[in-house]
């Protein structure tokens, strides 16, 4: 669900905002954090991007590897450069196209510590919809319709699936 | 008898499953969605939702919903795809089609398009859609992986794959309760609101025949797609199988 959640706020993101993706386009990017046994694969293409799940031998472009902090402080706009700085961030591939998705994950401004907290298998609605908080620059305006947007898509929530594993039983 | 395949717990001849599932569905066709509702206490409506919010399809885009029936998926998709997008609602069976017309104008829906195809040979170019969808409909495919393939094929580069289904229960517990509910009340509840027990029958059975999740996974990346992943909804009930087209 975390997956679906973050997909569909960014790609809100790209068509609200006209963000331009074309540097990213037809680009594959593997973001791991081990802490939360995460491993994201985001797929631009024709103007959106998928995040899936990423398995070992995946023919990805760029590979991030990142620590619980500077994952946690990317969505909440950290500097990339000085996570890479300090090191906290593990990059293989091109700089220039993990900045770009770093970019675009520190404008959604999800709130990954509380995704978190809740995260223990299914969760409903609502919990969703108070943990997408779109407090930052130009996505400013967009709060209020991302977050229906969200609840009105993602009604299925009671029967959704539980495979929010990289969450249980990894923070508490 | 030739080559066989399973209609359900049945053993029958290749060429003739596409009629037997026909005949199917040409019973079913006038409760369709009554049964589903009642089937499956208006769950299905929400594994169909997440579906869609899970395709990513946008404005602009062309939908292709397979086996579509009764038209509630396209219903969706014609609003996500806006002014500009286009949504073709296939299905094989004429009967099926009838409703999906029917219902769509119930629904003030006009501009879906309506095309009746079968699934191992769809009649579109190369390279057409943004998105294929199918909900519950790949288990009445005989040649699975050629409908795979077909799809693989219509879909441009970059497109998506849906592919929601009947699928394996993950726990003990409920997979008991699962198979009492189909095999004892599921053909009783067609009998009494379809008037059409043995095509309820049909249906419980050939749940169980479809491939489970691991294995539709494998068949999805042996047709071409680059990435599949699947979502079990319901405890494994239905999955959805969400492709990319690399």
């Amino acid at each position: 669900m975390f997956r679906l959640t973050l997909e569909k706020t960014l790609n809100h993101l790209i068509n609200t905002n006209n963000i331009d993706t074309e540097g990213l386009n037809n680009k594959t990017i593997g973001l791991s954090v081990d802490e939360f046994n995460l491993k994201l694969l985001f797929m631009f293409t024709n103007s959106r991007v998928f995040v899936m799940e990423m398995h070992d031998q995946q023919n990805i472009d760029v590979d991030i590897k990142l620590n619980k902090t500077a994952f946690l402080s990317l969505f909440k706009g950290a500097s990339f450069e000085e996570l890479i700085e300090s090191d906290e961030i593990d990059i293989n591939g091109s700089v220039k196209t993990a900045q770009q998705l770093a970019d675009l994950i520190a404008l959604t401004s999800i709130d990954v510590e509380e995704l978190v907290s809740h995260y223990t298998g299914d969760i409903i609605a609502h919990q969703l919809g108070k943990s997408i908080k779109l407090v930052k620059g130009k996505a400013n305006n967009d709060k209020v319709s991302i977050v229906e947007t969200l609840k009105n898509d993602l009604t299925t929530l009671l029967v959704a699936p539980s495979q929010s594993r990289f969450f249980n039983n990894k923070t508490h | 008898m030739g080559k066989t395949t399973h209609f359900g717990y049945q053993q029958v001849d290749v060429e003739k499953k596409q009629g037997l599932v026909k005949g199917v569905f040409d019973s079913v066709a006038d409760n369709y969605d009554l049964m589903n509702d009642v089937m499956s206490m208006g769950t299905h409506r929400l594994w169909k939702n997440y579906t869609i919010a899970s395709s990513n399809v946008t404005e602009g885009d062309k939908v292709l919903d397979i086996a579509g029936g009764t038209g509630d998926l396209a219903i969706k998709y014609r609003k996500k795809v806006g002014p500009s997008g286009q949504v073709i609602l296939s299905d094989i069976n004429s009967s099926m089609l009838e409703e999906g017309r029917k219902n769509l104008l119930d629904h003030g829906v006009i501009d879906v398009e309506f095309v009746q195809a079968n699934a191992e040979s769809l009649p579109f170019e190369d390279n057409t859609f943004d998105c294929v969808s199918i909900a519950f409909g790949l288990r009445n495919v005989t040649h699975k992986n050629i409908a795979l393939e077909q799809m693989h094929r219509v879909l441009k580069k970059g497109g998506c794959l849906m592919v929601l289904e009947f699928s394996k229960v993950e726990n003990e517990m409920l997979e008991k309760l699962y198979d009492f509910y189909s095999f004892n009340l599921i053909p009783k509840l067609g009998g009494l609101f379809a008037d059409d027990e043995q095509s309820y029958q049909y249906l419980a059975e050939s749940i169980r025949k479809h491939p489970d999740q691991e294995t539709l996974k494998t068949m999805v990346l042996d047709a071409g797609f680059g990435l599949c992943e699947y979502h079990n909804l319901s405890g494994g009930i239905v999955a959805v199988h969400k492709a990319i087209k690399t």
